[in-house]
């Protein structure tokens, strides 16, 4: 194997942490799924390594250097409350399906991210999607998902410059199978879940 | 295994790209019957997995595998031979400028690793990539081979001559370095072909093309398997005969990174969607400038996402391949 001999030709920081990715940045991304039943939210946020004691001075409140049960759900319920759902012009109520926290340490390495599903059951032809969650560290994306087999016809997709939000319209093609029981059955199942889970502390490395 | 036979699957690898398709399928077997065979017990054990095994599927990043660990050997603990054997294997199942785009790849890690000191060594490097391979190795029945680490996962299932790439990430960071004074650029081609696609474009079409919003990252990246967005952008029935086919040029960049009978069947699949396929852009349309694109069809979705690091974004570069009715072969193997 030849001797490398390398000179990199522009200004970059190569430092490791730098090759964690969004390093100032706290990652707010957004897929919303439409569905005859409702609508998913599905939100995952990476915060960089430079943002973190930012994103910890908000999650960490009592300053103890855990992340506690209690602080996990007082975030994920802020999180909840900074994003708007409007269906047909009106509010929509989203209900926290599900919130994942990853180890302190990974959110430290810069490839931590918290997931969090919500869900209305709420349904129209008009969506709008706002997401005002510390807008002062945070780049976003927020897109809907595609549905070809459910007869779902998205149009008039428009954001704001950054995508912190996001209005379109959507209709079902006729004679695309219908929401059935069984995803009834299975929102319920994910609610009793929600109610059951148990979170548990991470220490800080 | 002989040395004999050895190195006999070695050079098998190296003459895969002339030969017919039911040739080149029994070329990679020997590659990767070769490359098992230089092995011993326990690294074999490390290397293989279950076709079936979903979690091993999916065990792929965009970062280093310090942060994100693979399954598999690491070429760093391979002998010489050994790491031989497994190149010509990756070599037999790639086309000659898809291996060089990963050599390239491979290259800027390696100049990471250089430039990043004593942290960068054990987290950067050529030595940091894994291999691994679901299934037996036949030209009859579905297996896969996996290759990848910081910047690079290929997982290509070979089911014959439609051998399928996807999903595959490529990256570089940096995305311009030197080699013996010659000027190494992954990623290069990806990218002045798209600058070159967007000013060839009128302006009302640059208008439907260009999206109105900033794109921070890939949407479809690592851990999104299975999801679809809605297309947006330009529809290729919108663009003239030299256009579509600068489009087709520009997703060649990923879909001819496999084997050459591999990518013609997946060029053939991706141009009889062409009418319903859209090229999105984020970004200024100026070469040397950060942008973001996006190819979207029925059976594709390509990807490019320069990288914000408070640095120079045009020099960290994240790409994701995609077919969503296909990736892993799901369609042509029906796992």
């Amino acid at each position: 194997m030849r001797r490398m001999a390398v000179g990199v030709l522009l200004a970059i920081s190569l430092s490791p942490d730098a090759a964690a990715h969004q390093l100032d940045e706290y990652l707010q991304a957004t897929l919303i799924g439409v569905t005859r039943d409702g609508i998913d939210v599905e939100i995952q946020l990476t915060p960089g390594v430079a943002v973190l004691p930012m994103l910890l001075a908000v999650i960490d409140r009592d300053r103890d250097g855990r992340i506690s049960v209690e602080e996990e759900r007082v975030y994920a319920a802020r999180v909840a409350r900074e994003v708007e759902l409007r269906v047909d012009g009106a509010p929509a109520a989203l209900w926290l399906m599900e919130t994942t926290f990853p180890p302190l340490e990974a959110m430290r390495e810069g490839l931590g991210t918290i997931r969090m599903k919500l869900r209305t059951m709420r349904t129209g032809h008009t969506l709008r999607f706002e997401n005002r969650h510390l807008p002062q560290i945070s780049v976003y994306l927020v897109n809907c998902l595609a549905a070809p087999a459910d007869g779902l016809v998205v149009s008039g997709q428009e954001r704001d410059e950054a995508q912190r939000s996001i209005v379109f319209e959507y209709s079902f093609a006729a004679g695309a199978a219908p929401g059935s029981l069984a995803a009834w059955i299975a929102v319920l199942g994910m609610l009793l879940v929600a109610l059951i889970y148990r979170w548990k502390p991470r220490e800080v490395a | 295994m002989s040395k004999i036979n050895f190195l006999a699957a070695v050079l098998c690898c190296g003459l895969a790209q002339a030969q017919s398709p039911s040739s080149v399928a029994s070329t990679i077997v020997a590659g990767a019957n070769g490359f098992l065979s230089s092995l011993d017990e326990g690294q074999r054990s490390k290397v293989l997995f279950d076709f079936n095994d979903a979690a091993q599927r999916v065990k792929w990043s965009n970062l280093p595998t310090t942060m994100v660990p693979r399954a598999g050997l690491k070429m760093g603990d391979l002998s010489e031979a050994q790491r031989k054997a497994a190149m010509g294997l990756l070599a037999a199942t790639l086309s000659k400028r898809g291996y060089e785009k990963v050599l390239a790849i491979m290259g800027g890690d390696e100049a990471l690793k250089t430039a990043g000191g004593a942290r960068g060594a054990t987290m950067f490097g050529r030595d940091l990539y894994y291999i691994s391979i679901l299934g037996k190795p036949s030209v009859k029945d579905p297996w896969m081979l996996q290759f990848g680490g910081h910047h690079l996962a290929l997982n290509i299932t070979m089911v014959g001559r439609e051998d399928i790439l996807t999903p595959s990430h490529t990256a570089a960071q940096p995305a311009k370095y030197t080699v013996d004074g010659t000027t190494v650029r992954p990623l290069g081609a990806e990218n002045d072909k798209a600058f070159a696609l967007i000013n060839a474009l009128d302006e009302g079409q640059r208008k439907q093309a260009i999206l109105n919003y900033k794109v921070a990252n890939l949407v479809l990246g690592p851990g999104q398997d299975g999801k679809t967005i809605q297309p947006e952008g330009i529809k290729c029935s919108a663009m003239n005969a030299s256009q579509q086919a600068m489009l087709l040029d520009l997703a060649g960049e990923w879909a001819g990174i496999i084997h050459e009978q591999a990518a013609a069947v997946r060029m053939a699949e991706i141009k009889a969607h062409l009418a319903e396929t859209w090229f999105a852009w984020s970004g200024p349309t100026t070469n040397g400038m950060p942008a973001y694109y996006r190819i979207q069809g029925p059976t594709l979705v390509i990807e490019y996402a320069p990288q914000p690091l408070g640095g120079d974004p045009t020099m960290h570069i994240h790409t994701m391949y995609r077919d969503p009715t296909n990736d892993y072969g799901k369609k042509s193997t029906g796992h």
